[in-house]
């Protein structure tokens, strides 16, 4: 079930880049579609009724983990995704700068 | 001496250059230089990382067809970074961090990993494009990158998801096991897309005519030589190793590529700027690239990488220098840049005859190779494709070719350096004498291996 969830939260990012000409709605809308994918990705390593997956000193034959690496890897994809926005971020400044608007269509019509 | 040094000591050295600004560029230059030396002194072979054997942890592949990429990109780069030493030295940070990107992306064998190189190395090529000072195009460069990257990131987890590891040796041999094709059709067309934007691949690159269409002498050699290559490389080793193209999927992606390679070649005949004309060129010839790669013609695919690297380092650098100066990359506003520059002239015409494929020169022994070899597998409409799109590419850079050569009204007035003009004519001559003496390409045929292969021959 989670993982519809995902997949729509990332289908609405995507709709929002296609639809947005606004250049910080476009960052967000890049944001909302990489938080889809990471919850996507959680999603993978989910076990029903599963626990942390840290060993113990008490005796844990039989017990189910979460599978860890999905963990591990969205958090290196979620700073990748902050890098991304960041520099992002410091384009859409730029542009500001440029032509002191953020949105694309009324830079086209400068242009 | 380990293949890891090709990732740590560039991003050792981008760390230090940032602390020794004057000293960046330099150190750009010696680390270059010494991932070229490097390449010859370590030996092929699997490089496990923090004592985690295969299939868990991460671990770099180190074989033929990597060493000739690692080998092609790190000297592009050295070259870029030679003739842009006073220029854009501020870019030497970013450069290294580059290099350490595409190294990683060339030498991982870990999907994830792969990824997160994919995104270094896309990082810093947005930064690379900045310099182009068109910060519209840089963000549309950036956007449709991050989605490609993402469609690439989900492919990859819906594989793990599927097999539960990451490790493509393994996956390679858990994908030979399974006989459930359909499944894998849509991570193999998300990590395909994905790839494809970087790739330059028609109908994901949007983004190409507003970044190499206004680029310089930085940008437009890195991303059109250098990421094109190493990307190839990248593109080829997944088409060969983990792909599977067959049915209804390979039609598709076989079409793709189809209209790509002619579509590319139709829209550099339809432009009248020079750098337009030099970048849709480039798309048409990755399309050919991954052609091959699908049809399984990896040899002549690698070269045909190889020579498109060197042909499009000097175009760029001549087109883009010229555009500096002159103001505009307009091709009438270029008339009659060659008959000052007779050896620049030169060296440009001997390197656009060779991306065309006339006789003598390497395209031609690639293209004849290439063709022989669809042939040999009853690819007759493929081999059509590739004429057609051959003869429009000869009319344009014909055209071109005249135009920059034969003076017009006003006078156009580039001075390119030594510098400039030593890298043009080694790159000419060599393309010339790999066209009229192929035995070394031809020696080198059988040692590209799959990865299967070099798992099994240890």
């Amino acid at each position: 079930m989670i993982q519809y969830a995902a997949i729509i939260l990332f289908v609405f990012g995507f709709y929002g880049l296609l639809t947005n000409k606004n250049v910080i709605k476009m960052i967000i809308s890049l944001n909302i579609m990489e938080i889809g994918l990471n919850i996507f990705i959680i999603s993978i390593g989910f076990v029903y009724d599963g626990i942390a997956p840290i060993i113990s000193s008490t005796v844990d034959a039989g017990l189910i983990y979460v599978d860890p690496l999905p963990q591990a890897l969205v958090l290196t994809a979620i700073v990748i995704g902050v890098g991304t926005t960041a520099l992002a971020l410091a384009v859409a400044k730029s542009i500001y700068s440029k032509h002191h608007t953020f949105d694309l269509d009324e830079v086209e019509e400068a242009l | 001496m380990s293949a890891i040094l090709l990732i740590a000591i560039p991003l050792l050295a981008a760390f230090l250059s940032i602390m020794l600004k004057k000293f960046a560029p330099y150190l750009l230059l010696g680390v270059g230089v010494f991932n070229v030396v490097l390449l010859f002194l370590i030996p092929e072979g699997f490089v496990i990382l923090g004592g985690f054997n295969q299939p868990l942890g991460i671990n770099l592949l180190l074989d033929t067809y990597s060493k000739i990429a690692l080998m092609l990109v790190n000297a592009v780069v050295v070259v870029i970074a030679f003739v842009n030493i006073k220029e854009y030295s501020k870019f030497s940070s970013i450069l290294l961090i580059a290099i350490a990107g595409l190294n990683g992306l060339i030498l991982t064998n870990d999907l994830f990993n792969l990824y997160v190189f994919l995104e270094i190395s896309a990082i810093a090529a947005y930064l690379i494009s900045t310099s182009n000072k068109k910060p519209v195009k840089t963000f549309h460069y950036i956007i449709i990158g991050a989605v490609g990257s993402s469609l690439f990131l989900f492919g990859v987890v819906i594989l793990y998801a599927m097999f539960g590891t990451l490790n493509m040796v393994d996956l390679i041999q858990k994908i030979q096991l399974t006989n459930n094709y359909s499944q894998l059709i849509l991570p193999f067309l998300l990590m395909f897309i994905g790839l494809g934007v970087e790739v330059k691949l028609l109908p994901f690159n949007s983004w190409v005519k507003g970044v190499l269409g206004e680029s310089n002498t930085l940008s437009g050699p890195m991303i059109a030589s250098a990421y094109a290559a190493a990307f190839g490389f990248v593109l080829g080793r997944l088409i060969t190793n983990l792909f599977l193209f067959e049915g209804s999927l390979l039609t598709v992606v076989t079409v793709i590529l189809a209209v790509g390679i002619v579509m590319g070649d139709l829209m550099a005949f339809a432009s009248n700027k020079a750098r337009e004309i030099l970048l849709y060129s480039s798309v048409a010839q990755a399309a050919i690239v991954a052609m091959l790669f699908v049809n399984g013609i990896v040899i002549w695919a690698v070269y045909l990488i190889v020579a498109n690297a060197l042909s499009k380092l000097v175009m760029f650098l001549v087109v883009n220098k010229a555009v500096k100066d002159v103001g505009s990359d307009e091709v009438n506003k270029l008339q009659g840049l060659f008959s000052k520059n007779v050896i620049v002239g030169l060296a440009f015409t001997l390197v656009t005859l060779s991306v065309m494929g006339l006789p003598l020169l390497v395209g031609f022994t690639l293209k004849l190779r290439y063709l022989t070899e669809l042939a040999s597998l009853n690819q007759i409409w493929l081999i059509a494709v590739i004429l057609v799109a051959s003869l429009i590419e000869g009319i344009y850079f014909v055209k071109l070719l005249l135009k920059l050569w034969y003076e017009g009204q006003e006078k156009v007035e580039v001075k390119y350096n030594v510098t400039f003009k030593v890298v043009f004519v080694i790159i000419a001559i060599a393309l010339l004498t790999f066209g009229t003496y192929s035995t070394p390409l031809n020696n080198l045929d059988d040692s590209i291996d799959t990865i299967t292969e070099v798992v099994n021959n240890g």
